[in-house]
C-alpha cells in the first residue's frame, strides 16, 4: 500500500495576502513557498492568470485544413480549437449549452459539426447552434436565447502561435507580445522560410508537482552544471565535447551568455551558437548558408543565436521545441514537448536536429528527466515550515536594464524569474486579475 | 499471424526459442544486468519506443535507439549522475502472450507482451519515490535465430504512448 505523502495544500493565505508571498527589497528577492502547496493559491492561479491573461492555446499547423480541430485548456476550462469551413480560427468553450456535456472527447480531428453524447444537441465547428434534437418541447423563440459553444471571447495569432483570453478585454495581443515579439520572429526564422510546424505527435510527461517550477526552470542558467552533469559525461564519452569545457562555458562572462528578464513576465536565455555543445549549426554550413541568403548575414547570427524563451504563464520557445505548460492540480502538471520542423531547411537537417532533440528532451532522454526529477525534489522540499523562502536574488548586484527594458545579467542569475513573479503577483492582486 | 510454410511442431519450437531469450531479457534487465542485456542485440539492433504508428521520420518517438544508443543509454544508467534514476528504478518485467510469426531472411518475427511494473526506491515520503507504477507495452521482435537468437528490433508500443508519462528513464 501506498503511504500517505505530505498533503499539499497549507492554508490560510488571506486572499489580500497574496502580495506578500513576493518579496522584493534591495538586494534581495524571495518568493514564499506556499505558492507551490496551497490550493487556494492554486484556484487564485487558474482564475486571476490562467483564466484572465493572454494564454498559449495551439499551433496553427496542428489545424492546417478548415474542419481540423484539436482541444485545449484554459486554466481548468476546456476548449476546441477549430478551423471553420472558411478558413478562420475558432476558440470555443467545449461545454453543450443544453446541460454542461463535453461535445468534444478526442484531443486532434476533423469535424464540420459536433454533436454532444447527451440529448444530441448539434454545433457547427463555428459553435454555433444547428439544432436541440426534438424541437418541440421548446418554445417558439428558442432560436434566439443566444445558446451555442461560448466562445472565448479574445483569440488572435502571432507567426502561427495561437493565443486566446478569456477576458473580454484588455490589451491586445500585438500590445501583450511587444517586448518578446522580436524574439519570436528570430525563433520562427530558424526556418529559412519562416515558417515552423509541429508533427502530429508530440513528448507528454507528468510529474508530481506544482505548474511554476517548470516555469522557472526553462530559463535557469543556474542548473545545466549541476543537473546535466550526466549529459555532459554522455557528450564527453561520445568524443562531442568535454565535460569541463560546457562547465565552462556556462560560467563565463563577457561572451554572448545572457539571461534576460523582460515585460509581461517573460524572459530568456541567450547563448552563443553551440555552446553547450548540441545544436551547434556551424556544423551545417549549408543551412547556414540558406538563413545568411534568406535573412542577411547579419541577422544570421542574430537568428541563431540559442535561446530559451518564456512567454507568460505556459508558453516556451526552444531551439528545438514548444513546450505548453499546463496545470493540473497544485501538485500535478502535464507538459507537453512538441518538436518543431523548421520548414525548407531540408529533410536530413530536420531529421537530425529531431535526432539530437530526442537525445534530451522527452520522458526517456538524457536531459530533461533529470529536470524534472528536481521538480519533484523540490516539492517534497516546500513542505518545510522554517524556512519558507524561496532565494531568487541571484545576480541582482550585477544587472543592469538595456535600453529596450529588458534586465540583462549573467545566464545563471535569476532576473527571468524576477521577471515572472513581479507579473505573478501583478495578476494575482490587481483589479484584472479580480474580475 | 502464423507462418503456413511451418508445422506446428515446428513452430512450437521456435516459440520456446524465442520465449528463452524473452525471459533471459526481462531477467537482465530486472537485475540490473545492462552490458549483458546489449549483448542480446545484433549490432545493427533497434530498440525503439514509438509515439505515433506513422513512418514519417518527422514524427518523435519516446525511443529510437540504434546500438549506439543503446550502449549510450546504459553509460548513463551505469556510470553517470542521471537525477532521474538516483535512487534507481526497481522493475519487474512480465513478457506474456508469445506469438510466432513470419520467418522471413533469416529474420523471425515474434509478438508478445511485456508488463512492467517499476518503482524508485529511496525515502518513502518523499513525493515520486516508493510508488509502485505500472507500463504496458504490446511488443514486436525480430530475432536472428542463426546469430545465436540475437534480437535486431525490439519495438514496444506503449498503451499510454501519447499521453503524459511520469519517468521511463529506465529501460523498459
Ligand atoms: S447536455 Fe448536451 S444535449 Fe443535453
Ligand atoms: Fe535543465
Amino acid at each position: 500500500m501506498t503511504p500517505q505523502k505530505f498533503s499539499p495544500g497549507r492554508t490560510g493565505i488571506l486572499d489580500d495576502k497574496v502580495g506578500d508571498l513576493v518579496i522584493e527589497d534591495s538586494g534581495r528577492f524571495r518568493v514564499h513557498s506556499d505558492i507551490y502547496v496551497n490550493q487556494e493559491i492554486f484556484g487564485l492561479e487558474m482564475t486571476r492568470i490562467f483564466e484572465s491573461t493572454w494564454v498559449y492555446v495551439a499551433h496553427e499547423s496542428m489545424i492546417p485544413n478548415p474542419g481540423d480541430y484539436c482541444t485545449a485548456t484554459i486554466g481548468r476550462q476546456p476548449v476546441i480549437v477549430s478551423r471553420d469551413d472558411d478558413g478562420q480560427i475558432h476558440v470555443l468553450f467545449n461545454r453543450c449549452a443544453h446541460r454542461g456535456s463535453v461535445v468534444c472527447r478526442e484531443e486532434r480531428g476533423h469535424a464540420s459539426t459536433f454533436r454532444c453524447p447527451y440529448h444530441g444537441w448539434m454545433y457547427r465547428n463555428d459553435g454555433s447552434l444547428i439544432g436541440a434534437a426534438q424541437r418541440s418541447g421548446y418554445p417558439e423563440d428558442f432560436g434566439e436565447w443566444g445558446l451555442r459553444l461560448a466562445k472565448v471571447p479574445r483569440v488572435q495569432s502571432y507567426r502561427g502561435l495561437v493565443f486566446a483570453s478569456v477576458a473580454d478585454d484588455g490589451e491586445s495581443l500585438m500590445e501583450r507580445l511587444a517586448g518578446v515579439r522580436w524574439y519570436i520572429d528570430a525563433w520562427c526564422d530558424r526556418s529559412p522560410q519562416g515558417e515552423v510546424t509541429v508533427p502530429a505527435g508530440a513528448h507528454r510527461y507528468e510529474y508530481p508537482g506544482n505548474w511554476k517550477m517548470q516555469m522557472e526552470n526553462g530559463v535557469d542558467g543556474y542548473h545545466g552544471n549541476y543537473v546535466h552533469e550526466s549529459f555532459a559525461h554522455i557528450l564527453e564519452r561520445s568524443g562531442e565535447r568535454n565535460a569541463t569545457d560546457i562547465t565552462r562555458a556556462r560560467n563565463r562572462v563577457g561572451s554572448r551568455n545572457f539571461a534576460k528578464g523582460l515585460h509581461h513576465g517573460d524572459g530568456l536565455l541567450e547563448r552563443e551558437d553551440g555552446m553547450l555543445g548540441t545544436y551547434d549549426t556551424r556544423s551545417v554550413p549549408e543551412y547556414r548558408e540558406q538563413i545568411a541568403e534568406a535573412y542577411g548575414r547579419e541577422r544570421m547570427e542574430e537568428i541563431l543565436t540559442q535561446r530559451n524563451i518564456f512567454i507568460f504563464p505556459n508558453l516556451y520557445l526552444f531551439e528545438s521545441h514548444i513546450r505548453v505548460i499546463r496545470p493540473v492540480a497544485v501538485d500535478k502538471t502535464y507538459v507537453e514537448v512538441y518538436p518543431t520542423t523548421l520548414v525548407g531547411a531540408g529533410a536530413e537537417f530536420n531529421k537530425a536536429r529531431l535526432r539530437e532533440h530526442q537525445r534530451f528532451f522527452g520522458p526517456a532522454s538524457f536531459g530533461q528527466p533529470d529536470d524534472i526529477e528536481i521538480f519533484v525534489c523540490a516539492q517534497t522540499g516546500v513542505n518545510v515550515d522554517a524556512m519558507p523562502w524561496m532565494e531568487l536574488s541571484r545576480g541582482m548586484a550585477r544587472e543592469y536594464v538595456n535600453e529596450l527594458g529588458e534586465t540583462v545579467s549573467h545566464s545563471t542569475d535569476e532576473n527571468p524569474q524576477r521577471a515572472m513573479y513581479r507579473e505573478w503577483r501583478k495578476w494575482m492582486t490587481s483589479e484584472e486579475g479580480l474580475r | 499471424m502464423t507462418s503456413t510454410k511451418q508445422t506446428w511442431q515446428e513452430r512450437a519450437e521456435l516459440q520456446l526459442a524465442a520465449q528463452e531469450v524473452l525471459y533471459r531479457e526481462a531477467r537482465l534487465l530486472d537485475e540490473r544486468r545492462f552490458d549483458e542485456w546489449l549483448d542480446l542485440f545484433t549490432d545493427d539492433g533497434v530498440y525503439s519506443l514509438p509515439i505515433t504508428l506513422s513512418d514519417d521520420p518527422r514524427e518523435p518517438a519516446l525511443i529510437r535507439d540504434s546500438k549506439a544508443g543503446m550502449e549510450e543509454r546504459v553509460f548513463r544508467l551505469t556510470k553517470t549522475l542521471a537525477h532521474a534514476q538516483n535512487p534507481p528504478s526497481r522493475t519487474q518485467h512480465d513478457v506474456t502472450n508469445i506469438e510466432v510469426g513470419d520467418l522471413r531472411d533469416g529474420q523471425l518475427e515474434v509478438f508478445c507482451n511485456q508488463t512492467v511494473h517499476e518503482m524508485r526506491t529511496g525515502d518513502v515520503f518523499h513525493v515520486g519515490l516508493a510508488e509502485p507504477r505500472l507500463l504496458t507495452a504490446r511488443c514486436r521482435y525480430l530475432f536472428v535465430p542463426d546469430s545465436g537468437w540475437r534480437i535486431k528490433e525490439k519495438t514496444c508500443l506503449l498503451i499510454d504512448r501519447e499521453y503524459p508519462i511520469y519517468n521511463l528513464t529506465f529501460i523498459f
